[in-house]
């Protein structure tokens, strides 16, 4: 059982090694990628430095395009199962692998991590979300459920676990706009099994949330239109058979 | 007084153009082509982009010569003033083109973006044989050739 533990990172020098680490310490065995998203600081050096497979995009692209980098990666280099979680530091490495765990026993194609689940355990420092984002979420929520028929509680999440029909998939089709939301609304409707895990999140080391109001609605009303677009593409397995 | 006014609309005369229109139409719709042609010829425009622009050039000089076809179709829209068809024509043309060059542009981007993360995995899948990667994660190595295809 081979595994990739990939993180995309842009900019993010400060939290990287800390990651990896982390990482290290809970996934001896699973080879870390991390795929730099044009960095103009030193994060590739510094991914480097603790050991880490470093996979650099020429330029910025984009958390969708970063994220199908390590995907095709995996599928690439014939791992079993992969697993990504963001570099700033939001995400502990105990959790990913239980995430893989669910994967490994076949249990579903692709598990993600969700924040919001009944089941996660509030701790101090742990991570609660603003009053406009909590408003975006509950539309997304409430119309990815709608759209996929299944019930989502963190839309957007990026600690998930995948298996290769899932690296296949992706490889192939990753909205750069909207990775998260319209990569779960395609892989359900691909037939995939999606699943949800509560987990534990913590407070961004650094930096401040980029949404504003005014961005959040332009946000929002892009999400739906790509989910909305997503409703009407094909579905392959139907093609195929 | 109904039909009065009806028949007054119907026999008001259509307003055709003028000869000087069309002599400015014909001379701007050659010019045009010319330019075309100068543009491909100097590799600045790919003979691909360039039949669209082609068409649109011939339609404006077949109007000009035959001034009876725009009338038919503005008579077809339901226009009785032919400027006013001619101008709703070049709009739809200019929208589709705008259309085209969109499409054009999102498939480059994903051309570019794929691109880019073969590069990142084939330098990643070399570091991870044991080699160097290439450069410094900077990437400024060499600038790409453009694709090329057949005429």
């Amino acid at each position: 059982m081979r595994t990739l533990v990939f993180i995309p990172a842009w900019n993010e020098e400060a939290s990287i090694a800390e990651v990896i680490g982390d990482v290290r310490t809970y996934l001896p065995e699973a080879d870390i990628l991390v795929v730099d998203d044009g960095s103009v600081d030193a994060t590739a050096a510094r991914a480097r430095e603790a050991g880490a497979l470093v996979a650099s995009l020429p330029f910025n692209q984009g958390l969708g395009a970063a994220l199908q980098t390590g995907y095709l990666y995996a599928l690439r280099n014939a791992y079993d199962a992969c697993a990504h979680l963001d570099a700033d530091g939001q995400h502990p490495a105990e959790e990913v692998v239980r995430l893989l765990a669910e994967v490994t026993a076949d249990r579903a194609d692709l598990v993600i991590g969700s924040r919001y689940h009944s089941g996660a355990v509030a701790e101090s420092g742990d991570y609660r979300a603003s009053f406009s984002r909590r408003i975006g979420i509950s539309v997304f929520r409430f119309f990815l459920t709608l759209a996929t028929r299944q019930r989502f509680t963190d839309t957007t999440s990026g600690m998930r676990a995948a298996n290769r029909r899932v690296m296949d998939l992706f490889s192939r089709h990753y909205s750069p706009d909207f990775a998260e939301i319209e990569s779960l609304q395609l892989a359900v409707r691909q037939g995939l099994r999606v699943e949800e895990l509560p987990v534990r999140m913590l407070e961004r080391a650094g930096g401040t949330s980029f949404l504003t109001p005014v961005r959040s609605a332009f946000f929002i009303f892009k999400g739906l239109v790509v989910l909305l677009v997503g409703q009407f593409r094909p579905r392959e397995a139907e093609a195929k058979q | 007084m109904r039909a009065l006014a009806l028949f007054a609309a119907e026999a008001e005369p259509q307003v055709h153009l003028t000869s000087q229109t069309r002599i400015v139409a014909a001379v701007i719709a050659i010019f045009f082509m010319l330019l075309i042609l100068d543009l491909i010829r100097r590799d600045r425009l790919q003979e691909r982009y360039s039949v669209i622009w082609f068409v649109a050039g011939l339609g404006m000089l077949a109007g000009a010569a035959f001034p009876g076809l725009l009338e038919l179709v503005a008579d077809a829209m339901g226009v009785r003033n032919t400027n006013v068809a001619l101008f709703s024509i070049v709009l739809l043309l200019l929208l589709g083109l705008a259309l085209n060059f969109s499409v054009i542009m999102s498939r480059q981007a994903a051309q570019i973006t794929r691109l880019a993360q073969e590069r990142a995995i084939e330098r990643a899948g070399r570091q991870a044989n044991g080699g160097t990667p290439n450069g410094d994660g900077s990437g400024s190595e060499q600038s790409l050739e453009p694709e090329k295809e057949g005429l």
